[in-house]
C-alpha cells in the first residue's frame, strides 16, 4: 500500500512512474476487475463522470470540484486516453485510486481504450515517446480488455443531499414563496465553486402536493392539466426561481412515495459509455457476453460503446461507422423493461457540459473542458445521493441472469398516466402506457478547464534521439 | 515516379487524365501522374511555377507540361476537376481523387495569387476598389523593439483575411524579416521586458500559423530555428512560465550518425525533419490548427521520402551501415545504434509507396538484414532485441512472402529456421512487447493465405484476430513444406509450456511466465481456424484440451480464462471432429464446475463460461447439448434458473419422446433442408460424397494434383456456382462468436436456418446413415405430424420475434446491412415462408453460396431485394412463417415419398 500511495503521490504531480511499476499496477488492477461482472453494481451516492481524454489538469480540476477520492465514489464512463498528452498519467492515476480504494472507483470501458483506436489517436504514441517502448501501452491495453462494460447505479435518492463538494453545503435557500422544499428539487446545477446555478422543481411531485391541497376545479384550471396522458405537455421544466408556481403547501410529497414502487424509490441508473444496443434488450443481456477482448467492430459489445441517442424514430445508422443512433422511443421502452429511471453515458461532446435528453430518460456526461485544448466546452460531472428512507437499498444478488423484469410493482393507483404525460410527448400511443420511473434527483456541477497556470504547457514529450 | 524532386511532388494519389478540347469533344491524352512545382527551365533563370503530367504507361514521356501563367485563366470545378486555355486551346485535369486535386489546385492557386494585387495593410483600404490599386507587396513596420506593438497588430488584422495572410507570407518571405526578429528577442531578453517578449510570441505564432510551406521550412532551417523556438518560448498564455526550446533543441548528441552521411542536403533535411516534428509536438501542439498540423506533417513526410531514397540507392552508405555486423571487434554500441537506424528506416519506410519499399527492403536484404535481425533477435540488450523484432514485424506486414520463402530456403539447406528462433525468443523472453509481436509473427507467418491477400495493417497487432475472407485453396508447394516442417519440429517446441503441464500436478506459475499460455492460446486457435487436419491432428495427438482442463484449477482466474477462450474456439467452429472431442474428453464438465463455481458472483470468468453455453444454445450444437444433458444433467439443472440452461434441458427433452429419425428431422428443420441439397446436389455417386473436406482429402491425397482438381472431385462435377478458389468456409466458421451469440436474429438461424456452409457440416452429413428413400419418407411423414401436431419452435423465438416487431423496421434494416448472416437467413426464411418449393429454397442456397462467395457486395445481393423490401419485413416474416414452413416441407417431402423414388428422388435428396 505504500508503494500504491507513493505511486499515487507522484501520479498527482502528473509524472510517470517507472515500466515495472506500471507493469506490476496493472496485473493487481487485472485481478481486481476480473472479479467485476461486464455490469458492475454501484451503490449511491456516487459521483458520475465523462470522458476525460487524458486533460490530467483538467482531472485535477474535477477532483478539486467533485471532491477527492475516497471522500467522494466516483464512476468514471471510459474514454479515459487519447487527444489530450497526459492520457498516460491521468489513466495511470484513475487506475491507481481504482486499486487502492476499490469500492471508491468504477471504471468502465469508453471506446478509446482500445488498441486500435488509441494507436490513432494519441495514446500509444505518448507512450512510446515516454517510455522509449510501446510496452507501458501493451500494459495498459491489456487492462482495457478488462474493464467492465456498464454499470447500474441503485439506491439513488429522489432529493439531494446537501452538498459536499467544492464550497461546502452551501445550500442557498429556495425563496419561500414557491412553496417548495429542498426536497422538491429534482435537478439542481451548481458551478465549479459550489454556487447553485439553476434548480428545477420535480414537476410531479409539485403536481401532487398542489392536488392534496388544491380543490379540484383549481386543479382543472391549471395549464396544461399534466395528468392529461393526450395532452402533450411542454417537455421544458421551468426554472424554480422564475416559476409562477402557486402550489400546494411545503412539505407535502412525503419522502418516497412518488413511485409508488416498493424497492429502488428513483429506479436504477444504467451507465454506459455509449448507449444502447439493437442486441441488446435487457441488461442481463450484457452480463452473456465475453469482454476480454478488443472492441469488436460490430456486435453487442462495440455498440454499447460506440452508439448515440439521436431525435429519430427506432435506430439508425450512426455517422461514425460502429454502434448505431436510437431515438427516444428505444430508450424509453428499454428503461420500462429493464426497470431503470435513467441512463446515464458519456462519448459525445456537450458544450454544457451535460445533456438531458428524451424527457430526462438518458443523458449525456462530459468531463473533459476544452477539449483538445480549444473546444471551449465546460464539462460537468453527475452526482446521484443516497436514498437514506432506507427503502432503495435491496442490494441486486449478482449474476441474477433470469431477473424478473415484470416487477414494475406499479403500486400507484391514479397515477396512471402521469408519469407518461408529465414527461412530455411520446411517439407512439403504447408508449404512452409506459409508466416511467421518476428519475432520480440529479446534481451537476459544471467546471471549466483548469486554470492555464496550474499546468505547464501541454505538450508532447518530444523524441530524444534521431537517426534520421 | 520518385525520381523528379520537384517541390510539393506527392504520392500517386495524384493520378489524372489530360483532356483537350477537340471538335467540342474531350479527347482523353492519356493517363498519368500529376505534380505541380517550380521547374528549373535553363541555367541561372529562376524557376518556372509548372504542371507537369507524366505518362502512366512510360514515365519518361509528359503528357502536359504547361506553365502557369496568369492569361491561362486556371479554373478548379467540382472536386476533381481544373481547366484553362493553353494557347487558346481548352485543357482540363481529371483527378482521381479530389484530395490531390485540391494540392495541385492549392499550389496553381498560389501562383495566381501573386498575379493579382494583394490588398493592402491600412484600415482604410478595405474599400474594394482600393484593394485592387493597392500594390502586390506591402511594407511592414520596421523590425524593432518599439514598433512590435503596432506590428502585432497589423499582422492580426491581416491575417484574418485570405488575401491578406497571402500578401503577408510573401512580405515576410521577402524581407526575411524572420532573421529580422531574431536579434530583438535577445535584446528583450537583456531589457527583461517580458511585454516585449510576449508581442514577439505572438508575432512569431501569426508567422508560423499563416501556413506557407516557405516560411515553415525558413523557420526550421539552421539560421532561423533557434530563433523562432526561443520567441515561442515566451507564451502569453502562460505568463510564469518559460519553456526551453532552445536548450532541447541545441543540445548536442540528439542527432546520431551511425555511419557519416556524406550529402549535405540529405543531412540538412534529417535535422529539418527532427525540428519539425519537435514544432509539431511540443512547441505549436497546443495552438495547431488542422491547415497547419498537415503542412507540417507533409513536409515531415516528403524530408523522410527523400532521406529514405537517398539512402537505399547509396550503396557505399549500405555496404558501410551493413558491415558493421560483420565485424566481430565491432563495439557492441555501434552495432545498437546501427539496428536503431535501420529499425528508424523502416519505420518511415511504412508510409512510402509499396514499390519504393520494396526496393528499400530489396536493398537491405541484398546487404544481409537477415543476420542482422538474427544477430539482434538474439541480443543481451533488450533495446536491440526490440528494435529488431521491429524490423522483422515491419517486413512481415509488408510482405510476409518474402519471409516465408526465406524460411523455405532455410530448411531447404537443413538450417534452423527463423521461426525456431522466434519460438525459443518468445519462450524465454521477459519483454512484453516482443513477446506479443513475435507471437503475431508466427502467427502470419504460418498463415497460408496465397500471396496477394489484404496487407496487413500497422504495426500488425490486432490484425490476426479480426475475420478474414481467407481462401483456403491454392497453398503454394512450398507453404505445404514449410507447414509439414513446422508441424514436424517446431510445434512441439513452441507449444512446449502447455504440454508440460501434463507432468505437473500444482498448477502454480510466476507472475513473470504465466503470460505465455494466453500467447500460446492465441497462436493455437489461429492454427486450428487456419490450418484445419494438421492442428486437429496435433491437438489430438498432444491430448491438448486435457492441459486446458489443467489449467482450469490454477487459482489465477485470468489463466481460467485462456482456458475458456480455447474451449470456445473449439465450439466456435462447430466442427464435427472438435465437437466430438469437446465431448470425449469431458472438456464441458469442467467448465460447468467452474461456471458453478463461480455462479453466486457476476465476474468475467462467470460471462466467459456463459457465452460458450450461449453459444452452444444459439447455434444448437446437437450433440453438445446431448452430450451435455446426457453427462452432466444434475449440473445443467442446477444452473436452469437461466433461460441458457433451461433451454438446453427443454431442446434436450422435447426431442426424447420422438425417434431418432424425426426427432432430428425436426430439430434440424430447415437448416438441414437448406444445407443438405446442396451437397447431394453433386448428384449420383457416394463415393463423391464422402469426400468432403478438400483440406483433408489433398492431406491425404499427397500428390502434387492441383488443388483445383481435387476441390472439383470434392464438389463433385456439378458444382458450377461455388468456384473453388473462393471458398468461403473457413472464413465463415472463422468468424468470430461474440456478435452473433448475443445477436437476437441469431435465434432464427438457429432454429430455422443455418446459412453456415460449413466443412463440419459437409463432413456431418456423411457421418450420417446414408438416407434411403423409405427412412426418408417415414421421417417425412412423422416430421409432418410433429409439425402440425406440436410443431411451434420453442416458445422464446416468437416471443423476441414479437419483441422486434415492436421496434422499428429500422432495426431490420441495420442487421441486414450489417450481419450478413442475419440477412441471407432472412431472405431463406422468407422465400421458404412463402410457400415455394422446395428446388426453389435450393436456388436459393445456391444462390446464397455465390453471394458469400462473392464478398461483401453480396450482401446487398438481389437475393434480398427479390425477397422481402428491406430486412425488416424479412426479419418479422420469420416468425410467422416457420411453422408453415415446416409444414410445407414435410408435405412436400412425404408427397415425394408417396410417388416413389422415381423421378423425384431428386427433390427428396434435398429435403432431408
Amino acid at each position: 500500500m505504500a508503494d500504491l500511495d507513493r505511486a499515487i503521490a507522484q501520479l498527482r504531480a502528473c509524472r510517470p512512474i517507472p515500466e515495472n511499476e506500471v507493469r506490476e499496477l496493472c496485473h493487481k488492477a487485472r485481478e481486481l476487475l476480473i472479479e467485476e461482472g461486464n455490469v458492475v453494481t454501484v451503490q449511491a451516492p456516487v459521483t458520475i463522470c465523462g470522458d476525460i481524454h487524458g486533460q490530467f489538469h483538467d482531472l485535477m480540476e474535477l477532483f478539486r470540484v467533485g471532491g477527492d477520492v475516497p471522500d467522494t465514489n466516483y464512476l468514471f464512463m471510459g474514454d479515459f486516453v487519447d487527444r489530450g498528452f497526459y492520457s498516460l498519467e491521468s489513466f495511470l492515476l484513475l487506475l491507481c485510486l481504482k486499486v487502492r480504494y476499490p469500492d471508491r472507483m468504477t471504471l468502465i470501458r469508453g471506446n478509446h481504450e482500445s488498441r486500435q483506436i488509441t494507436t490513432v489517436y494519441g495514446f500509444y504514441d505518448e507512450c512510446l515517446r515516454k517510455y522509449g517502448s510501446a510496452n507501458v501501452w501493451r500494459y495498459c491495453c491489456d487492462v482495457f480488455d478488462y474493464l467492465a462494460l456498464g454499470a447500474i447505479v441503485l439506491g439513488a435518492s429522489n432529493t439531494l443531499s446537501p452538498s459536499t463538494g467544492a464550497g461546502g453545503g452551501s445550500s442557498e435557500p429556495i425563496p419561500p414563496e414557491l412553496g417548495l422544499t429542498e426536497d422538491d428539487i429534482e435537478i439542481e446545477v451548481r458551478n465549479a465553486d459550489g454556487h447553485i446555478m439553476s434548480r428545477f422543481p420535480r414537476q410531479e411531485r409539485a403536481r401532487r402536493a398542489a392536488a392534496a391541497a388544491a380543490a379540484a376545479a383549481r386543479r382543472s384550471n391549471s395549464n396544461g392539466s399534466p395528468t392529461n396522458g393526450a395532452a402533450p405537455a411542454p417537455p421544458e421544466r421551468e426554472v424554480v426561481v422564475s416559476a409562477p408556481s402557486n402550489t400546494g403547501p411545503p412539505g407535502s410529497g412525503a419522502s418516497g412515495s412518488s413511485g409508488g414502487s416498493v424497492g429502488n424509490p428513483a429506479g436504477a441508473v444504467l451507465c454506459v459509455h455509449g448507449g444502447l444496443s439493437p442486441l441488446i434488450d435487457k441488461v442481463d443481456k450484457i452480463r452473456l457476453l465475453d469482454r476480454k477482448q478488443e472492441v469488436p467492430h460490430e456486435g453487442a459489445m462495440c455498440d454499447l460503446l460506440w452508439s448515440d441517442p439521436d431525435e429519430i424514430d427506432g435506430w439508425g445508422l450512426s455517422p461514425r461507422g460502429a454502434g448505431f443512433l436510437f431515438g427516444a422511443d428505444i430508450v424509453k421502452v428499454f428503461n420500462h423493461r429493464n426497470d431503470l429511471s435513467l441512463i446515464a453515458r458519456a462519448h459525445q461532446l456537450v458544450m454544457e457540459g451535460f445533456k438531458e435528453m428524451f424527457d430526462a430518460t438518458i443523458v449525456t456526461v462530459w468531463s473533459a473542458p476544452n477539449y483538445c485544448y480549444r473546444c471551449g466546452n465546460v464539462a460537468a460531472l453527475l452526482e446521484l445521493s443516497e436514498d437514506e428512507s432506507g427503502l432503495g437499498t435491496y442490494a441486486r444478488s449478482n449474476g441474477d441472469v433470469n431477473r424478473s423484469d415484470g416487477g414494475m410493482g406499479d403500486g400507484g393507483g391514479g397515477g396512471g398516466g402521469g408519469g407518461g404525460g408529465q414527461r412530455g410527448v411520446l411517439a407512439e400511443n403504447e408508449l404512452m402506457s409506459l409508466r416511467m420511473r421518476p428519475g432520480p434527483a440529479r446534481r451537476y456541477r459544471v467546471f471549466q478547464a483548469a486554470p492555464q497556470d496550474s499546468r505547464g504547457m501541454p505538450a508532447k514529450k518530444p523524441v530524444a534521439d534521431y537517426f534520421l | 515516379m520518385m525520381a523528379q524532386p520537384v517541390p510539393h511532388q506527392t504520392s500517386d494519389k495524384k493520378r489524372v487524365k489530360v483532356y483537350e478540347l477537340k471538335d467540342n469533344d474531350w479527347w482523353d491524352r492519356g493517363t498519368g501522374f500529376c505534380s505541380a512545382g517550380y521547374v528549373p527551365v535553363e541555367e541561372g533563370q529562376p524557376k518556372e511555377p509548372r504542371v507537369i503530367v507524366e505518362s502512366e504507361e512510360d514515365p519518361q514521356r509528359l503528357l502536359l507540361e504547361t506553365k502557369i501563367v496568369k492569361d491561362d485563366g486556371f479554373q478548379k470545378q467540382q472536386d476533381t476537376l481544373i481547366v484553362w486555355a493553353e494557347n487558346g486551346v481548352d485543357m482540363a485535369l481529371s483527378f482521381q481523387e479530389a484530395e490531390g486535386c485540391a494540392l495541385i489546385w492549392r499550389f496553381i492557386d498560389s501562383i495566381q495569387q501573386t498575379f493579382q494585387p494583394a490588398i493592402g495593410v491600412h484600415d482604410d483600404s478595405l474599400s474594394d476598389e482600393l484593394a485592387m490599386d493597392l500594390p502586390a507587396t506591402i511594407q511592414l513596420p520596421p523590425a524593432e523593439l518599439g514598433a512590435l506593438g503596432e506590428l502585432e497588430a497589423t499582422m492580426r488584422m491581416m491575417s484574418q483575411t485570405a488575401n491578406g495572410r497571402d500578401a503577408l507570407a510573401k512580405a515576410i518571405m521577402n524581407d526575411d524579416y524572420i532573421n529580422k526578429l531574431i536579434p530583438l528577442i535577445e535584446m528583450a531578453e537583456d531589457l527583461e521586458s517580458l511585454q516585449d517578449l510576449h508581442r514577439l510570441c505572438n508575432i512569431m505564432k501569426t508567422i508560423l500559423l499563416l501556413n506557407d510551406t516557405g516560411i515553415i521550412e525558413h523557420a526550421v532551417s539552421d539560421d532561423c530555428v533557434l530563433g523562432v523556438v526561443g520567441a515561442l518560448e515566451y507564451d502569453p498564455d502562460f505568463p510564469s512560465h518559460k519553456a526551453n526550446h532552445r536548450q532541447w533543441l541545441n543540445s548536442q548528441g540528439r542527432y546520431k550518425e551511425v555511419v557519416r552521411i556524406e550529402d549535405d542536403n540529405v543531412r540538412r533535411k534529417i535535422h529539418q525533419t527532427y525540428r519539425l516534428q519537435y514544432l509539431k509536438d511540443v512547441v505549436l501542439a497546443r495552438i495547431l490548427d488542422d491547415p497547419t498540423f498537415s503542412v507540417l506533417n507533409s513536409l515531415i513526410f516528403f524530408n523522410q521520402v527523400d532521406i529514405v531514397q537517398h539512402l537505399q540507392s547509396n550503396g557505399g552508405f549500405l555496404s558501410d551501415l551493413f558491415s558493421i555486423f560483420a565485424d566481430p571487434h565491432e563495439a557492441q554500441l555501434r552495432k545498437k545504434e546501427a539496428v536503431l537506424f535501420i529499425q528508424q528506416c523502416c519505420a518511415i519506410a511504412k508510409n512510402l509507396q509499396p514499390p519504393a519499399r520494396q526496393t528499400l527492403y530489396n536493398n537491405f536484404l541484398a546487404h544481409g538484414l537477415l543476420q542482422v535481425i538474427n544477430f539482434g533477435l538474439r541480443n543481451y540488450d533488450v533495446t536491440v532485441r526490440v528494435g529488431a523484432t521491429d524490423i522483422l514485424v515491419s517486413m512481415i506486414d509488408h510482405d510476409p512472402q518474402m519471409i516465408r520463402h526465406t524460411i523455405y530456403r532455410q530448411i531447404q539447406e537443413k538450417q534452423p529456421p527463423l521461426t525456431d528462433t522466434l519460438i525459443d525468443l518468445l519462450l524465454v523472453e521477459v519483454d512484453l512487447g516482443i513477446k506479443s509481436q513475435i507471437s503475431d509473427a508466427l502467427k502470419v507467418l504460418l498463415d497460408p493465405t496465397p500471396q496477394g491477400g489484404p496487407p496487413p495493417e500497422a504495426r500488425g497487432e490486432f490484425v490476426v484476430g479480426q475475420p478474414r475472407v481467407r481462401p483456403q485453396a491454392a497453398i503454394d508447394p512450398q507453404q505445404e513444406l514449410f507447414l509439414t516442417s513446422f508441424y514436424e519440429h517446431s510445434a512441439v517446441r513452441l507449444f512446449k509450456p502447455l504440454l508440460d503441464l501434463e507432468k505437473r500436478t500444482e498448477m502454480k506459475f510466476g507472475v513473470l511466465n504465466d503470460g505465455i499460455f494466453s500467447y500460446l492460446n492465441d497462436i493455437l486457435c489461429f492454427y486450428i481456424r487456419q490450418h484445419h487436419h494438421r492442428s486437429k491432428f496435433f491437438v489430438l495427438q498432444h491430448n491438448i484440451a486435457q492441459r486446458f482442463i489443467q489449467l482450469l484449477s490454477c487459482r489465477e482466474k485470468h489463466l481460467q480464462l485462456v482456458a475458456i477462450r480455447f474451449f470456445r474456439q473449439l465450439v466456435v467452429l462447430q466442427d464435427e471432429f472438435y465437437v466430438k472431442h469437446l465431448a470425449e474428453k469431458q472438456i464441458l464438465g469442467p467448465v460447468l464446475d467452474v461456471l458453478l463455481r463461480t455462479m453466486p458472483r457476476d465476474n468475467l470468468l462467470c460471462s466467459a463460461c456463459l457465452e460458450i453455453f450461449q453459444l452452444i444454445n444459439k447455434e444448437n450444437i446437437k450433440d453438445l447439448i446431448k452430450h451435455l444433458v446426457e453427462n452432466y444433467r444434475e449440473k445443467v439443472m442446477a444452473l436452469a434458473y437461466m433461460d441458457t440452461f433451461r433451454d438446453i434441458l427443454s431442446r434436450y427433452d422435447q426431442t426424447q419422446g420422438y425417434t431418432i429419425g424425426p426427432e432430428q428431422y425436426f430439430l434440424e428443420s430447415e437448416d438441414e433442408v437448406a444445407r443438405r441439397p446442396s451437397n447431394a446436389r453433386g448428384g449420383g455417386s457416394m463415393m463423391e460424397q464422402l469426400i468432403t473436406d478438400p483440406a483433408q482429402e489433398e492431406y491425404f491425397n499427397t500428390s502434387d494434383d492441383e488443388e483445383e482438381s481435387s476441390q472439383v472431385q470434392a464438389r463433385g462435377p456439378l458444382a458450377p456456382s461455388t468456384n473453388g478458389s473462393a471458398t468461403p468456409k473457413p472464413a465463415l466458421v472463422e468468424y468470430n462468436s461474440d456478435e452473433e451469440a448475443d445477436d437476437p436474429n441469431g435465434d432464427a438461424v438457429m432454429s430455422s436456418a443455418d446459412p453456415l456452409p460449413s466443412e463440419g457440416e459437409a463432413s456431418k452429413e456423411n457421418q450420417k446413415p446414408p438416407s434411403t428413400a423409405a427412412s426418408a419418407a417415414a421421417a417425412a411423414a412423422a416430421a409432418a405430424a410433429a409439425a402440425s401436431a406440436s410443431g411451434p419452435p420453442p416458445e422464446r423465438l416468437s416471443e423476441k420475434r414479437r419483441r422486434e416487431e415492436d421496434d422499428e423496421d429500422e432495426l431490420g434494416k441495420m442487421m441486414q446491412q450489417h450481419k450478413r448472416r442475419n440477412s441471407t437467413s432472412a431472405a431463406a426464411n422468407s422465400v421458404a415462408g412463402n410457400g415455394s418449393s422446395p428446388t426453389q429454397q435450393t436456388q436459393q442456397t445456391l444462390r446464397r453460396k455465390k453471394s458469400f462467395a462473392s464478398s461483401s457486395s453480396g450482401r446487398e445481393s438481389p437475393v434480398n431485394g427479390a425477397s422481402t423490401n428491406g430486412g425488416g419485413a424479412a426479419g418479422k416474416k420469420i416468425a410467422i412463417s416457420i411453422a408453415p414452413m415446416i409444414k410445407t416441407a414435410a408435405a412436400a417431402a412425404a408427397a415425394a415419398a408417396a410417388t416413389g423414388a422415381g423421378g423425384r428422388s431428386d427433390d427428396e435428396s434435398k429435403m432431408i
